[in-house]
């Protein structure tokens, strides 16, 4: 690799550190971790990048390299041992057409929705990230996390539906408190 | 509460569906307020899951890191190049070293100074004088400044690359130098007016390969640490171009 090549790997690298920094967060829960996870991201990242296929999708690789990081860290490997989720079995017929509650998700803070996307599943969580806050396509969500497009849709539709439920419980319960008052 | 286009409300707020069947789901929009409340929720929700998702950024120390890597490698890798360019230097020098005493002088000193010019550029942090890819532009550059013209272009499906060209010197007299890439490897060329500058360009006992030729009045040389094979292909594809 050229030390033009390190130029064109800084120049695609640096905007996505946020994103990466952030879902890295998210995934291990600890500051210090995701650092520690973004260097070492980067790091495989820069050694790779001579076999980076220049077409292919830059972004999901990045995060397909930090996913598989943090999947072999000490963190990461409590998960896979301590993961109990069959959310492969979820139906499509599963998301049963509620009454939409607009109003109420427009009520939901930005505490709330934290909350509500901390208490899911982590391979939901995952997803939900990509596809809502890197806007990823459900192609490049598939690509990053190395699964297939219908476990994307399946999954994605499952973390929206609790994130739902858990914003609505909370705010209808604050309702009915307030009532009590 | 069963519109059967209401299972399509996801793959359409996150703009999934083909072209055509999100236009289609937008028309089916206007008339049925069932499939509408469902979509304007997926996208309160995708809005509060991106406004709340958003929450940790990136420390300045961490891009600082992240730029020294890039940094650092590029540096690890120039210092390896730097240190194998000091290398062939020390290899020509004792080379020529080696020709001037086997008195060959006249004959390699020509060769000897190109081979100078050749590892001086491939040391030099502004190589070129005109950089560009293009021979359109590289060919123009030198009017005015040579008194003689040349074609620079190689096909497009070859493995050269131009790279750039230089203006350079040697026996007083003017030349080109131009520099094509091959793989990791950079190859110049240089070009002079035969009777200003003549030297024989075989050149076994330097670290390079140096093929010359003589052509429409002019002495061309091409200089480089890539194979024989590449420097021979080049000087065809150039004598080619020059016919």
């Amino acid at each position: 690799m050229s030390g033009l090549e390190d130029k064109e790997f800084e120049k695609l690298a640096v905007p996505l550190l946020d994103g990466l920094y952030n879902f890295a967060c998210w995934v291990s829960g600890n500051p210090d971790e995701a650092r520690d996870l973004v260097q070492e991201t980067m790091l495989k990242a820069l050694r790779g990048f001579a076999s980076f296929r220049q077409g292919t999708n830059f972004r999901a690789w990045m995060f397909r390299i930090l996913r598989n990081t943090f999947l072999t860290s000490r963190t990461g490997l409590e998960r896979r041992n301590t993961q109990q989720e069959d959310e492969e079995t979820f139906a499509e017929a599963a998301v049963s057409p509620e009454t939409p509650e607009i109003a109420l998700i427009r009520r939901a803070n930005t505490e709330l929705v934290q909350a509500a996307i901390a208490q899911l599943a982590p391979t939901w969580r995952e997803v939900i990230l990509l596809a809502d806050l890197e806007e990823m396509k459900y192609k490049e969500i598939a690509e990053a996390l190395d699964i297939p497009i219908g476990t994307v849709m399946s999954r994605l539709a499952r973390a929206r539906q609790q994130i739902r439920s858990y914003i609505v419980a909370a705010l209808s319960e604050k309702k009915v408190v307030g009532i009590k008052q | 509460m069963n519109c059967e286009w209401r299972e399509k409300t996801n793959l359409y707020a996150d703009g999934e569906l083909e072209p055509a069947a999100q236009q289609a789901f937008a028309g089916h929009l206007q008339n049925c307020t069932e499939c509408s409340a469902a979509v304007l929720e997926q996208q309160e929700l995708k809005k509060a899951v991106r406004l709340a998702g958003k929450r940790f950024s990136a420390p300045p120390e961490l891009y600082a890191t992240v730029r020294r890597q890039a940094g650092s490698q590029a540096r690890i890798r120039y210092s390896w190049w730097k240190a194998a360019v000091v290398a062939a230097c020390l290899v020509i020098v004792a080379a020529v070293g080696f020709a001037w005493y086997s008195g060959t002088r006249e004959t390699n000193a020509t060769v000897a100074q190109l081979v100078d010019q050749h590892v001086t550029m491939l040391a030099s942090a502004n190589p070129y004088d005109v950089i560009s890819s293009d021979s359109h532009t590289v060919k123009p550059w030198f009017q005015g400044k040579l008194p003689f013209t040349f074609n620079p272009a190689v096909p497009a499906d070859s493995p050269f690359k131009l790279l750039g060209g230089k203006l350079v010197y040697a026996q007083r007299s003017p030349g080109a130098e131009l520099v094509y890439q091959v793989r990791q490897h950079r190859i110049s060329v240089f070009i002079f007016q035969a009777r200003d500058v003549h030297g024989q360009a075989s050149a076994a006992n330097l670290a390079f390969t140096v093929n010359g030729w003589q052509q429409g009045g002019l002495q061309y040389y091409v200089i480089t640490d890539a194979a024989k094979e590449d420097a021979e292909r080049l000087r065809s594809l150039l004598q080619e171009a020059n016919r």
